[in-house]
């Protein structure tokens, strides 16, 4: 047996001549054939296996965990299990996904306390500005059809060209891998040709986002290859505990926060606004997919205004309001909550969330659109 | 342009059809040359002049030389002046730095200018199609090769993109014969392209960019290490930047022999060597041949007695050090690499080291020997190099927290290499162990490999 593999190798040898190499891993078609198959095999059962074998359990309070914000392969996975319920989704950045406050105090819950059910969900995601979100919805929120969704606005990402992603010097702000790539042009995001290709055709495989996921989810968000290097005598299969980490607890308020001084914010034009006109797209998105939208605008922190620059927000709350009207998107814009339901300029504490939550439940629009 | 980044595939996935279109045509060679120039200018369109200036000077010049009476002058002019580009572009910076340090130390106040960066990154590929001109121009003096008639097929000899940035350094009586082929590509001209990029493509992004995050992380700071760190980060280079080059190197031939073009073999797994003469057979190759055949044979190579054969290793090796950079260390490097040589040499004169020493073991005396020059070409400076090589013997043994799978994976090449110059090599020509490799480089790659690529060591030569 041995000497006629020798045989049929020193066939192959006087081949390899033509080779030219000092290795033997030489293919033809056929075997080329056989390892691109084997390859897409991988690429294409890796992920579903793993969503089979990775303990996933959200309870009705469930958020994706804070350090767990970039990883879009969970909140894929996440809005397909609650989409295959019949829940309302709560979407929108960090008010929604309650960024000072324990998962049982933000407004997902205290709707669910309310309504005196289970039928809210939390899909908030720390940092998601409105051209993040419409990117996370168009990429990662395929399953969300056919549902009622509850989505947030927070003005504050129109308080400035900065926020509104408008300025010409760089400005690197969170999820850029949510946002267009090409088209429409973000002015602040400088990222270069290959990382933006990179990034377009990153969101369209899914292995690729696995890949992500659990180096979100196991290995400090570093590759594979820096990982071994932080942690030379770890074995990253061992690592893998198929147990998400556990959410860390939220962070604590900053101590100034009932003294927020007053100050004039540059509200952008919201016919100019970018970050407006990606809401709008993702809003959009959400009516295609045969959902029932409701928006919510706010809660902003207006006390932190003055009387003058109130105007201009007031004035910005009314052309968003009539943009609503004017498409049949059932919204509520409600009053400011008391200077002590905020932390900051949007977020508020667990009392600020079940104050919001009492407002939506009174609110004639959402008892109609959202508590059918 | 680098192969191993995002660019580089959308590049090739336009340029390759078309060229396989126009093959058989007369559009080939400008098809070529208009890719080659894309590619090069995709890093700076500025080093498109030099190219173009080197091309077109020796284009001429050697039209002259074949022609004139006075051939001999002629070869000057083409060297001079190829000369002249490497040392402005190259080493202007080191000698102005070098003569103000002996003016300052012979107390005079005059001072050189220096120049500054004339282009970013010193000029990407600047040593290696110069010294392919070069070699080009004695080899038609010399009546070795034709003289290229057209300036089309020459150009494109000179910018030919696979090789174009980090070699090999090829031949005319290689190259541009196959230029002038216009036979069609064969599927195994494709699937072996693919074979060989797909192994150089794994020896750059799965071993050396990994292995370099260890090594600069201790190369970088090296009075914070301790011996253990430092023998392991110097074990690791030796293994760093022969997966960097002969990575390079194998993706360069890839992609020209997808094209149906045959670039020469520049490694031959070279730390499996018995002595450093045999070394330089198998590194670097067309860069070892060409100091041979140019500067060390012209010398009088080993024809003129034994001292002076070493003055002439020595000289070639020196120059081999210089070539790689403008900068003590590498010079420091040569002259290792020279010492290495005469040791070797004399040791294969004794009867005990040529047939009673196991050949593992002159294996490893040389794999020492040139893992310890690695530490003079990686150091920054010569005091950084001082401090590695004083630290490796009298610092501590404190852990040096090296990755378990970084040795794993150099072992596993090593090995593998073992078995292909072994008598069990037909285990490696089995179809399922090529298919199995291949499907492990692949997979590897996916699960581990970050998205951004670093650069080729060899580019800044």
């Amino acid at each position: 047996m041995q000497e006629q593999m020798r045989q049929v190798s020193a066939l192959a040898i006087d081949d390899i001549a033509e080779f030219d190499c000092s290795h033997y891993v030489r293919l033809s078609g056929p075997q080329w054939l056989i390892v691109a198959v084997a390859l897409l095999a991988f690429l294409a059962v890796a992920p579903r296996v793993w969503n089979r074998i990775e303990a996933f359990h959200p309870t009705v309070d469930y958020r994706v965990p804070y350090e767990l914000s970039n990883d879009y392969w969970l909140y894929q996975r996440y809005c397909r299990r609650v989409s295959e319920q019949n829940k309302i989704l709560v979407i929108g950045d960090s008010v929604v996904w309650g960024h000072y406050v324990e998962p049982d105090q933000t407004l997902s819950h205290y709707l669910n306390e309310l309504s005196g059910g289970d039928r809210f969900v939390n899909l908030g995601a720390d940092g998601t500005h409105p051209a993040a979100l419409q990117g996370l919805l168009r990429h990662y929120g395929r399953d969300i059809s056919g549902r009622t969704v509850l989505i947030q606005l927070n003005p504050l990402w129109m308080s400035s060209s900065k926020h509104d992603l408008q300025t010409t010097k760089e400005f690197r702000f969170n999820h850029p891998e949510l946002v267009p790539q090409f088209t429409p042009k973000i002015p602040c995001y400088k990222a270069s040709r290959s990382a933006r290709i990179r990034i377009a055709l990153r969101r369209e495989i899914p292995f690729a986002n696995w890949i992500s996921h659990m180096r979100a989810a196991y290995f400090q968000n570093l590759d594979l290859s820096t990982w071994t290097i932080e942690y030379p005598y770890d074995c990253p299969v061992t690592a893998m505990t198929r147990e998400l980490p556990e959410p860390r607890a939220p962070e604590r308020p900053p101590q100034a926060q009932k003294e927020l001084r007053k100050q004039d914010m540059a509200w952008v034009d919201l016919e100019r606004s970018l970050q407006w006109q990606f809401f709008r797209q993702a809003v959009r998105r959400l009516q295609e997919r045969g959902n029932t939208v409701f928006v919510l605008v706010g809660p902003f922190n207006e006390h932190m205004l003055t009387d003058q620059n109130r105007a201009v927000y007031s004035k910005l709350k009314d052309d968003i309001g009539a943009w609503m009207q004017a498409n049949n998107v059932s919204h509520l814009i409600p009053t400011a909550l008391p200077a002590e339901c905020y932390v900051d300029a949007s977020h508020p504490p667990a009392e600020g969330y079940a104050l919001l939550a009492r407002t939506l439940m009174e609110s004639p629009s959402f008892k109609a659109a959202v508590l059918k | 342009m680098l192969f191993q980044t995002l660019p580089f595939f959308i590049f090739f996935a336009i340029a390759y059809p078309v060229y396989l279109l126009v093959k058989r045509t007369r559009l080939r060679l400008p098809w070529m040359l208009a890719i080659s120039y894309v590619f090069y200018a995709w890093l700076d369109w500025r080093y498109l002049i030099p190219l173009a200036y080197v091309t077109v000077v020796d284009y001429f010049v050697t039209g002259r030389m074949v022609k004139s009476r006075r051939p001999r002058m002629w070869l000057a002019v083409s060297i001079a002046n190829d000369l002249g580009v490497l040392g402005f572009f190259k080493y202007s910076g080191f000698f102005a730095e070098n003569i103000n340090i002996l003016l300052s130390w012979l107390g005079t106040s005059l001072r050189v200018p220096m120049p500054g960066e004339i282009l970013p990154g010193g000029m990407v590929g600047l040593s290696f199609f110069l010294l392919q001109s070069v070699g080009y121009t004695i080899d038609v003096h010399r009546g070795h090769a034709k003289r290229e008639t057209s300036l089309l097929a020459y150009a494109t000899f000179v910018s030919f993109f696979p090789r174009l940035l980090a070699g090999p350094i090829e031949r005319a009586n290689h190259l541009l014969p196959q230029l002038h082929d216009d036979t069609r590509v064969r599927l195994r001209d494709f699937t072996d392209g693919l074979s060989i990029f797909v192994v150089g493509y794994f020896k750059k992004v799965a071993l050396a960019d990994y292995l370099s995050l260890y090594v600069g992380r201790v190369y970088d700071d090296p009075g914070q290490f301790q011996a253990p760190a430092l023998l392991l980060a110097t074990f690791l280079f030796a293994w760093q930047i022969y997966f960097d080059f002969s990575g390079y190197t194998d993706m360069a031939r890839g992609v020209a022999r997808m094209m149906g073009i045959r670039l020469m073999r520049n490694f031959d797994n070279p730390y499996l060597a018995v002595s450093m003469g045999e070394f330089w057979k198998r590194w670097h190759i067309s860069l070892s041949s060409w100091f041979r055949d140019y500067v060390y044979i012209p010398l009088g190579g080993n024809r003129k007695g034994k001292l002076a054969t070493y003055r002439n290793v020595f000289i070639a090796m020196v120059l081999s050090g210089l070539w790689h950079g403008a900068a003590w260390t590498f010079v420091l490097w040569g002259i290792i690499h020279a010492l290495g040589n005469f040791a070797t040499r004399e040791l294969e004169r004794t009867p005990f080291y040529v047939h009673r020493l196991p050949k593992i073991v002159k294996q490893l005396f040389v794999f020492v020997l040139v893992t310890f020059a690695w530490i003079f070409f990686r150091a920054p400076t010569i005091g950084d190099a001082g401090t590695i090589v004083t630290r490796m013997f009298t610092s501590g043994s404190a852990d040096p927290s090296c990755p378990l799978s970084a040795l794993a994976l150099i072992a596993a090449v090593w090995c593998y290499q073992f078995l292909f110059e072994s008598r069990l090599r037909w285990v490696l020509e089995l179809a399922v162990v090529r298919v199995c490799v291949v499907i492990f480089m692949l997979a590897y790659m996916v699960l581990t490999v970050p998205a951004e690529g670093k650069p080729f060591i060899y580019m800044q030569f």
